[in-house]
């Protein structure tokens, strides 16, 4: 579970204090599926990142299982990212001359894993996917779709118990994208995955239990 | 992250952009070529200069010479400085340093002043370098490769040095010489009516000579001729130099003229004033002259030695002492004495101070040449970390430590260096093998051991790689450090 607690951002641009987060209290429960939305520059993306251990506040508690992570270390932090959190971005963010299963191991390496392992491990999130057969495919050999697949197997990859998916759909025609929410919403219901994805799209907002609804850095 | 996955991820990355990767390690390669070439150079001509000292018994060596002066640029022999200056060296002399404490032997040593020097039947001639010793006084450990060393009773015996093999190019069949005859050319005496104390004396002046007779008989020289009995490779300690035994030495150094014999000529001159008296008293009229008319009459000439030795001395005196932490109280000794001392250690010192100067410009070559390779380092680490701003940002999401993507980068920056110096240590590996055989090919009178050039101890090696590591490492940290210190969040939004 993962509390925040009068969580506040700040970014001052020509001098003048702007609030990503103002005063933010939410909770996210475990197995939750959470769709942020809101216009842009609203604070959105800071709120999942804050979530997700990305970013620190500049005021109030993130607890994540009571552990306020503002406190955390870097290696710490860096490790809560590692073994508790996938992200996913509109952009998908793969290295484009790594193989899909290369992209799928990258979690592993840091989370010091084996290379027999890593690739074993890699194989599996990739096959959960429906990516077994692209294996080997770089990036630029794959669809959109079939990119966001990769990044969600990477995603997988350390057995998360929370994935934050920016925009995944941002990127895909709606046959596409619905495919892809299909499938998070299958590893939400399956696996248990708390799921927070945000997203302009109504029809996927409308999938989840639970809509934000952010506007100038608060909760409405 | 494990060990060996930064250095297969440093490598993959670093495959990346293999231009720019060969080109900065090429930078490396050269900047650490320089260095060690340098050191290679100077190590190996140290070491071979080491050990010629060495095999000669050079550090239990004090060489007594007659100028305190002429110490420093001196050779092992002492035969290298000033003969004329000093206080002499006499047998006195050889007997007063035999009996400083830890001196076990001692052996004078003559320079014998030839010019020339050639085989027998050949015209070739080379610089005849010509120094006699005592043998068996086992004062040296003549660096014998074929044959043998001259002994106390080895009178036209010679035992000829490296010099000689490489002028005449006997080198690798050194038994060849063995037995054949070299004729040296002694300009000592020369001019007409002298010679030495050896071979066939030479010719009286004619009754008809004149300044025209005698030059051409200078000219000519006194032609000596010795037996090769042995060959030593003595190399640059050794000054390349050829030996014979002192006694034959002094014998060539003893002068032989023919002179006018005054007393003779006087008597003559009597006998004939009373022969003229007698005959004047007998009312006859001489028909013999008077002695001032016969001044070229040559059987008043009559052969003298001169023994050189009595007014010039010995050229030096070594000493072997017995141990060489005694070398310095010996040499002390010899200096109250007011006579040169020349040690293996002084000479080494010599040397080691011209090795640090030029060591320290090649050094400062070297080091332009690595420092800016390390520009290039900085560069290529630079550039690497503004391409994969963003790929910082999804490792750091991933779970990357700062610590870890320091890491990854300073990796990376360590291998460049790590692939220039293995680089440099091949390439200069090649380099002096190409020069050793061209040097053997065409250099025969370099007087510097070839064979001992360029080696590669091992400590140079794991030395080189090191450094040039370290130097990529250093080089690496920054760029590496400012990538570490990315915000997640704006290497994420990188365009």
């Amino acid at each position: 579970m993962i509390e925040l607690k009068n969580v506040s951002k700040v970014y001052e641009l020509g001098g003048e204090k702007i609030f990503a987060l103002d005063h933010v209290n939410l909770q996210v429960e475990k197995g939750e599926f959470i769709a942020i939305m809101g216009p842009s520059g609203s604070g959105k993306s800071t709120l999942a990142n804050v979530i997700g251990g990305l970013d620190v506040p500049d005021e109030g508690e993130v607890l994540a299982d009571g552990v306020d992570i503002v406190k955390m270390s870097d290696s710490v932090l860096s490790n809560y990212r590692n073994k508790k959190i996938g992200f996913i971005f509109q952009s998908f963010n793969l290295q484009p001359t790594y193989t899909a299963l290369e992209n799928v191991m990258i979690p592993l390496l840091f989370a010091g894993v084996s290379l027999s392992e890593r690739k074993k491990r890699a194989l599996e999130c990739l096959k959960s996917v429906g990516l077994e057969d692209r294996v080997s495919h770089r990036p630029g050999e794959l669809s959109g779709g079939q990119r966001q697949r990769v990044c969600i197997a990477r995603a997988l990859a350390n057995n998360p118990e929370m994935i934050i998916a920016d925009e995944p759909t941002g990127n895909l025609d709606s046959k596409k994208g619905a495919e892809i929410i299909d499938l998070l919403k299958q590893l939400n219901k399956e696996a248990g995955i708390t799921l927070i994805v945000i997203t302009h799209d109504v029809s996927v907002a409308r999938e989840a239990k639970k809509i934000l609804n952010i506007k100038d850095g608060k909760i409405c | 992250m494990r060990f060996f996955d930064y250095i297969r991820l440093a490598l993959k990355n670093l495959t990346r952009q293999k231009m720019r990767t060969t080109l900065t390690i090429i930078a490396i390669t050269v900047g650490s070529l320089s260095l060690i070439l340098m050191a290679s150079l100077m190590i190996s001509i140290r070491q071979s200069l080491m050990d010629q000292f060495r095999n000669l018994g050079a550090f239990n060596l004090v060489t007594v010479v007659k100028d305190p002066n002429s110490v420093d640029n001196n050779n092992l022999m002492g035969t290298g400085g000033s003969s004329s200056e000093g206080k002499m060296i006499s047998d006195a002399t050889l007997a007063a340093v035999k009996n400083i404490d830890h001196v076990v032997a001692a052996t004078p040593i003559l320079g014998i002043s030839a010019d020339t020097m050639k085989l027998a039947g050949q015209d070739k001639k080379t610089w005849a370098s010509v120094v006699a010793f005592e043998p068996d006084t086992s004062v040296f450990e003549i660096p014998i490769v074929a044959g043998r060393n001259v002994t106390n009773a080895d009178l036209d015996k010679i035992v000829v040095g490296s010099r000689f093999l490489d002028d005449f190019k006997y080198r690798g069949r050194e038994k060849e010489l063995i037995g054949q005859k070299v004729v040296f050319n002694l300009k000592n005496g020369g001019g007409g009516g002298s010679g030495v104390d050896w071979g066939t004396p030479p010719a009286q002046p004619p009754a008809n000579a004149d300044d025209s007779w005698y030059k051409a008989q200078s000219n000519k020289g006194i032609e000596i001729e010795a037996e090769i009995v042995g060959v030593a490779d003595n190399g640059t300690v050794g000054d390349g130099q050829n030996y014979i035994n002192i006694a034959w030495a002094r014998r060539l150094n003893t002068q032989v003229v023919w002179e006018w014999d005054k007393e003779a000529q006087q008597k003559a001159d009597q006998e004939k004033q009373a022969a003229q008296q007698a005959l004047n008293n007998s009312g006859q009229k001489s028909n013999i002259s008077n002695s001032s008319d016969q001044s070229n009459n040559v059987s008043y000439m009559r052969l003298v030695k001169h023994d050189n030795f009595a007014d010039q001395g010995y050229t030096s005196v070594v000493l072997k002492v017995d141990d060489t932490s005694n070398i310095k109280s010996v040499a002390a000794e010899v200096t109250k004495l007011s006579y040169g001392a020349i040690t293996a250690e002084a000479m080494l010192n010599q040397i080691n101070q011209i090795m640090t100067m030029v060591g320290i410009v090649l050094a400062a070559i070297g080091g332009i040449s690595l420092f800016v390779a390390a520009i290039g380092i900085i560069n290529t680490m630079v550039m690497a970390t503004f391409e994969r701003i963003r790929e910082i940002g999804v490792m750091r999401a991933c779970g990357a430590t700062r610590a870890t993507i320091r890491r990854l980068f300073t990796f990376e920056a360590a291998l460049l260096g790590f692939w220039g110096g293995i680089f440099g240590l091949i390439v200069s590996f090649l380099i002096i093998r190409i020069a050793k055989i061209l040097v053997a090919k065409y250099a025969t009178n370099t007087n510097i051991p070839i064979e001992n050039i360029g080696g590669f101890p091992w400590w140079l090696v794991a030395g080189v790689i090191v450094f040039t590591t370290l130097i990529g490492l250093l080089s690496g940290m920054g760029p590496a450090i400012k990538a570490a210190k990315l915000n997640p969040v704006d290497a994420l939004r990188y365009e």
